[in-house]
């Protein structure tokens, strides 16, 4: 039959952003797949060689939309290995809340963007709903709704508010109720089943070697996670197993795993919340003033000259990391280069190549399952 | 509590891997050192320093001897004001995972109190500084870790590092139809808006001149 080749994007809701994917089929068979990068390419890397390193924080929130915590926390980490700070207890603990709510958050935004692509528009509306909940304690610690600049080099920059902590139980408590509504109105949906299950298969040593990471892995039967591989923050002292889905086949994991790994994940973030509320030193119920050296460390502001950074972060879509230079030739307080791994940026790639045998009305239900971020992709 | 791995087991396979990268490579210029992170949990990390010619063997060592299966990032840098022989520097992150295909229906929950030997996580760094000059050339792992493919295209794009035996070398990032030459993150390109050249450069605006009252924001 003859071939021929099909543009998906950069406007389609297959998308989730804005790129290209060039799909070459045969009949209704994808035979060879070609991903477009870099329509929103902002040169992230370039201005935030002339910001100071509490500057460049904002910037980094602005990679990705829907995980804007994390990515400041990545940041945050890699800059107090570049500048040696060691940062207190109590800001590790509250830390380690808003990078948790961040990735509930995330993942409903993933599901709630997801769930359409295979025919469900109810559990979108529901997502944001509960989405929302998190946000709204987000904003109670970084002030804004979705770009929070919160954490800051050597700590954060506020403790958590009066009350916080009460109402984040009653979020949580909530909250785990209507997961239960999402998995039965998902895991008994025939029209969900039948678009996620068997398609998309992924191995994991593959993946690992493609430089896929984070829920997309571990849903191929793999408990491979950075907080405990490369531990940091106070991810060792409270309740928490990684989440990892048992694969269907042989084949590795479908879209279906990586649905259902994401839903796990959200639980266990929940418990961590909850363990770190109660675990938090000083007490949730103390808020100690901006500044305090409970809250944030004396931090240097210029970076020793020669001295490298990097730090690897689990992030909502895998492992992120930051790789800093610092100081250099009359850079003073400016780093000298900055560079960002970004999770999905490799495993587009890596998922256009997975496509290539399946059906084309299969490609928005493998594309969707691996969670694509085209902010944080084109930098 | 969750679990972690202990600063004993991630000493012990850095160490390890020191004395095995040295072993093979001891004498040729590649010099392999354990190196603690400056925060958090203080955990150490495997840094190399290797002259580029004998980088490909390096790296094959690590890919079937040692176990590192995933390449998270190439990068690199240009130093215009440094030494002769450290005009660019490519920089490499690769990390050791425990990941092994599972059959269906089965799972590992690894124990991380239990793993040993080449089933620690390993975090690598590695340094390879180029010579000073218009190309600077570093030998390609596409190969060897199908992750470092887009890394590398990046790598080249943005710094324009070229990556020797790379099939398929375009642009990602950069429009398609950027000029031959054109890497933005060559330091002799600066940070403009408009034409206010320093607004970037000097956002504090310490070495503003009189005369560029009117100009800089």
């Amino acid at each position: 039959m003859a071939q021929m080749w099909i543009t998906m994007g950069p406007q389609h809701p297959m998308t989730h952003g804005l790129w290209t994917l060039r799909v070459k089929v045969d009949g209704e068979t994808v035979v060879d797949t070609e991903p477009e990068l870099g329509y929103i390419h902002r040169g992230v890397e370039k201005i935030c060689e002339s910001r100071d390193f509490t500057q460049i924080v904002p910037y980094c929130d602005r990679l990705c939309y829907a995980s804007a915590m994390t990515w400041a926390h990545s940041y945050c980490y890699a800059v107090e290995d570049l500048l040696e700070v060691d940062v207190p207890e109590r800001a590790e603990y509250v830390r380690l809340i808003a990078v948790e709510m961040q990735r509930i958050a995330s993942h409903l935004m993933w599901l709630g963007a997801y769930t359409p692509d295979v025919g469900n528009l109810t559990v979108f509306v529901w997502c944001l709903r509960d989405r929302e909940m998190f946000l709204d304690l987000m904003q109670e610690l970084g002030g804004s709704r979705m770009h929070y600049n919160f954490p800051r080099p050597g700590g954060i920059k506020r403790d958590i508010p009066p009350g916080f902590a009460n109402r984040a139980r009653a979020k949580i408590a909530l909250f785990l109720e209507r997961m239960k509504e999402y998995e039965m109105l998902l895991d008994e949906s025939t029209i969900f089943l039948v678009r996620t299950q068997g398609v998309g298969y992924a191995k994991a040593e593959e993946m690992v070697n493609a430089g896929v990471t984070g829920p997309n892995v571990r849903a191929a039967g793999v408990n491979y996670d950075v907080r405990w591989a490369h531990p940091y923050s106070v991810y060792d002292e409270v309740d928490w197993t990684s989440s990892v889905e048992k694969p269907s086949s042989v084949k590795g994991a479908d879209c279906y795993d990586r649905y259902r790994v994401r839903m796990t994940e959200m639980e266990e973030s929940c418990r961590m919340i909850i363990d770190a509320l109660d675990k938090i030193p000083g007490g949730s119920d103390t808020t100690y003033q901006s500044g305090d050296e409970k809250i944030i460390a004396k931090v240097p502001s210029r970076a020793p000259e020669g001295a490298t950074g990097h730090h690897h972060f689990e992030d909502s879509r895998g492992e992120s990391m930051f790789y800093l230079q610092g100081g250099g030739e009359g850079r003073g307080k400016y780093p000298y280069r900055v560079s960002i791994r970004s999770p999905m940026f490799i495993t587009i790639p890596f998922v256009a190549e997975t496509m290539i045998g399946y059906k084309i009305a299969d490609i928005p239900a493998i594309m969707g399952s691996f969670d694509p971020c085209i902010g944080e992709t084109d930098r | 509590m969750g679990m972690a791995i202990t600063s004993a087991q991630n000493k012990a396979a850095v160490d390890a891997a020191v004395a095995a990268v040295m072993d093979r490579f001891g004498g040729t210029g590649i010099e392999a050192t354990s190196v603690e992170h400056s925060t958090g949990k203080h955990a150490s990390f495997l840094r190399i320093i290797s002259p580029p010619r004998q980088w490909l063997g390096l790296a094959k060592f690590l890919r079937f001897d040692l176990g590192v299966n995933h390449c998270s990032m190439v990068t690199g840098t240009h130093f215009p004001d440094g030494a002769e022989e450290r005009g660019w520097e490519v920089a490499y992150h690769f990390m050791r995972m425990p990941v092994k295909n599972q059959a269906s229906g089965a799972c590992v929950e690894h124990d991380a109190a239990t793993l040993t030997g080449l089933e620690i996580p390993l975090e690598v760094e590695i340094f390879i500084p180029l010579a000073k000059g218009d190309s600077p050339v570093v030998d390609s792992i596409q190969s060897i870790w199908v992750g470092a493919d887009w890394n590398e295209k990046e790598t080249w794009d943005l710094v324009g590092i070229e990556f020797k035996g790379h099939k398929d070398m375009m642009r990602v990032l950069n429009p398609h139809d950027s000029p031959l030459g054109f890497h933005p993150l060559q330091k002799q390109h600066k940070l403009r808006y408009h034409d206010y050249n320093e607004m970037y450069d000097d956002a504090q605006g310490f070495e503003r001149k009189p005369t560029d009252s009117g100009l800089v924001k």
